[in-house]
């Protein structure tokens, strides 16, 4: 079966209990009358396809789903992530403390040059807010990490965030192709072969099925 | 066209065994499928009629749970209810947008992957197939 997509990427969600992961991972319901059946069961993980300079990606998300609680996010579940979002609740100062320890956790148990971003989620609390933008921007510079505030529950940023996560492991995937397969014949470049090589868009290349 | 049960005609929904339409979540719209992205199988089809499509399928009648659960919260004691129709795809991902959810015994559910309504259908384990009920969801051209 012909492939529909250009590239998969497993991404993870990473930080504290009550930071609003899980409302990451999809747009805020309210669905707080009915019992539902998977309310009851939980959420494993997720896919999601987005396009990206044509190309089509699937994004493989899988969130902690509770297991932060007892520190027990180990190496089988860091296996095979190519993105990590580190999330904090802005309106929880230890949330955002508790970040170091998760990248600590992240660089012990996950690949080294897993691509990694830094959310500081529920910024529609801004009353609430005991962590400021500026303490964000300097935390992630300081892992020279890409920083965005998010709003899962207003929609605010949730899905630049993730295009931009998706974006920088493209370009590393990109750059590590080239770097691998040089272009032969030094700065020889033929005109007619630009034009040959020209990329379909990715409604023509796949034709589903 | 109407996602309503009573109103789905599968029929229109089916070209060359396959969904004729996009296949969106009930609720929110959500893109799940794109046109021709999965197969039409109904319950008690024989192995034989689909092994061309080379699915590990044998005649089955599966319970979903409710997507409103009435009255139980308990996993062992779920309202279900039959449904034969199912779009089947036998790659997770040939899906635009899903959800999977834990896994119970030995299925895990589908799910809409933005309001996370659901069972829209199920996944064996084991199994690589993925089916989504004709009549929890909408279909749209």
């Amino acid at each position: 079966m012909a492939k529909t997509y250009d590239y998969l990427f497993k991404l993870l969600l990473i930080g504290d209990s009550g930071v609003g992961k899980t409302c990451i991972l999809f747009r805020f319901s309210e669905d707080a009358f009915n019992t539902t059946f998977i309310s009851t069961i939980g959420i494993d993980f997720k896919i999601r396809t987005i396009e990206l300079d044509g190309k089509k990606i699937k994004l493989q998300i899988w969130d902690t789903a509770g297991q932060e609680r007892f520190r027990t996010i180990t190496t089988a579940y860091y296996r095979g992530a190519m993105g990590i979002m580190l999330v904090y609740d802005i309106t929880q100062e230890k949330s955002f403390e508790n970040i170091k320890n998760w990248i600590r956790n992240i660089e012990e148990n996950a690949s080294s040059d897993v691509e990694k971003m830094l959310l500081g989620n529920k910024c529609e609390l801004n009353d609430k807010r005991q962590v400021s933008k500026e303490r964000g921007q300097q935390l992630a510079v300081e892992y020279g990490i890409k920083f965005i505030e998010t709003s899962a529950k207003s929609s605010i940023n949730v899905e630049e965030a993730f295009l931009t996560l998706a974006s920088d492991i493209k370009a590393k995937m990109e750059k590590r192709m080239e770097s691998s397969n040089p272009p032969k014949g030094g700065v020889h470049v033929s005109k007619a072969s630009d034009s040959t090589r020209k990329p379909e868009s990715w409604l023509s290349r796949c034709s589903l099925l | 066209m109407s996602a309503e049960k009573a109103t789905l005609d599968s029929s229109k929904e089916v070209v060359d065994c396959r969904n004729k339409n996009k296949v969106r979540c009930q609720f929110c719209n959500s893109l799940m499928l794109k046109p021709k992205a999965a197969m039409f199988i109904e319950k008690q089809v024989s192995e034989q009629k689909y092994l061309n499509f080379q699915l590990t399928f044998i005649a089955f009648q599966f319970k979903l749970p409710l997507i409103h659960q009435k009255n139980s919260v308990d996993i062992k004691d779920v309202e279900t209810e039959e449904i034969s129709e199912y779009w089947v795809v036998n790659d997770m991902l040939t899906f635009e947008n899903i959800g999977f959810s834990n896994q119970v015994e030995n299925t895990k559910f589908l799910t809409c992957a933005d309001c996370e309504k659901g069972p829209v259908g199920f996944n064996i384990a084991s199994e690589k197939n993925c089916y989504i009920a004709l009549s929890r969801v909408k279909h749209v051209e």
